[in-house]
């Protein structure tokens, strides 16, 4: 077949395919769907996440407040510090899906959007996970020192060791952290970010 | 414009449209359930964009970049779950075609050859077959009408000789 005739066949198929209309009832229909696009789907768990977070959280926070005539009221602190910490991520999170996508835009500027956005939101993703780990053990630390200085004041020779020990538990787990994070973010994101490159690179290459 | 109003503006202009909806959707779809959920997912994004459309650019440049956008970098491919729809709400054109005399033939050996050519290839053989110019094609791809050029040359070259093949029944499933 000549490309001329490849035309042809290419604009007649829509008289093979039917000439009918939607229906506007069923088209009307359609437009109160929910996307299902893999950026909504983000949005959408990223939702989910907010929202169990506060359903645990606030309970939790309000449990330590009032439990045993307030005395835990540390632990509330802690508990509220990661939580606006959780807040402020979630944000980030939402504001970097919001600007992830631009339909309206030429093809080849909207996968650069994406692909640099995600990028963006993949280091959000890996650093916010290492450092919220890091905070929690020093927080726990904080806490227990509190909480044992409260008991007693004895100053013992070997008083550098907790802060040594914390140190090394903290050099141990931001590696570990690291590292699982950026295989589990791979494992969620990698192959679409992978796909996103090559088809820019595709539009590219001459 | 009221609500009521532009939602059946809205329904009108994807009536006069449908017929390029349908072949986004039969390119970019594997399998009927996928070209149903692709149709929805444009239909859904053409819906929210409509309001901030100003008529800056040509009515099918911002149809064509919403439609090819969708299917492109939505990589319906990688989905392991596809979630059913239900079918009373999508369009019967979705389905596959039965193909009964030699022109509905050729359209699908023509269908066969553009499903071995990579997503962005296909964009620019929909665009190619729908004869827009290189002027327009850039507007809506954002590739520069040299490197345009070029590409359009290597999958004219690729069309034809798979439509050969598949009139010799090469490289049908």
């Amino acid at each position: 077949m000549e490309l001329d005739d490849l035309k042809t066949i290419w604009k007649e198929q829509d008289l093979l395919s039917g000439t009918g209309h939607e229906p506007a009832g069923q088209l009307a229909r359609l437009l109160r769907e929910r996307s299902r696009g893999p950026i909504e789907r983000m949005r959408h768990n990223l939702r989910i996440e907010s929202l169990l977070l506060i359903l645990t959280y606030i309970p939790t926070i309000i449990g330590y407040l009032t439990m045993f005539h307030g005395s835990l009221w540390i632990i509330a602190v802690v508990f509220s510090l990661i939580l606006i910490f959780y807040g402020v991520y979630f944000y980030m999170k939402s504001r970097l899906l919001k600007k992830m996508q631009c339909v309206t835009c030429e093809v080849r500027s909207n996968l650069a959007r994406q692909v640099r956005v995600l990028g963006k939101y993949l280091r959000l993703y890996l650093w916010s996970g290492t450092l919220l780990l890091l905070i929690a053990l020093v927080i726990a630390y904080e806490v227990l020192k509190y909480t044992r200085d409260q008991v007693s004041h004895r100053v013992t020779p070997y008083w550098w060791i907790p802060p040594v020990f914390l140190l090394v538990l903290l050099g141990l787990f931001a590696v570990g952290s690291y590292f699982l994070n950026r295989w589990y973010a791979n494992k969620l994101y990698g192959r679409h970010i992978k796909k996103l490159k090559e088809l820019l690179r595709e539009m590219d290459e001459v | 414009m009221e609500q009521p109003d532009l939602q059946l503006a809205f329904i009108r202009l994807v009536n006069e449209n449908r017929g390029m909806l349908y072949k986004v959707c039969r390119m970019y779809g594997a399998t009927e359930p996928d070209r149903q959920d692709l149709f929805q997912e444009i239909v859904i994004q053409l819906w929210r964009s409509y309001p901030s459309f100003r008529g800056a650019a040509r009515f099918s440049t911002w149809l064509y970049r919403i439609a090819l956008n969708t299917a492109i970098s939505d990589l319906r491919k990688q989905r392991r779950h596809i979630t059913p729809v239900d079918p009373d709400l999508l369009p019967s054109q979705l389905q596959d075609i039965q193909y009964s005399n030699e022109k509905e033939e050729q359209l699908q050996q023509l269908y066969a050859a553009i499903n071995r050519l990579t997503e962005v290839e296909k964009a620019l053989t929909m665009l190619y077959l729908e004869d827009k110019s290189y002027q327009e094609m850039e507007e809506i791809l954002g590739i520069p009408q040299n490197n345009l050029r070029v590409k359009m040359n290597r999958i004219k070259d690729k069309l034809r000789k798979m439509t050969k093949e598949a009139a010799y029944g090469i490289g049908r499933p």
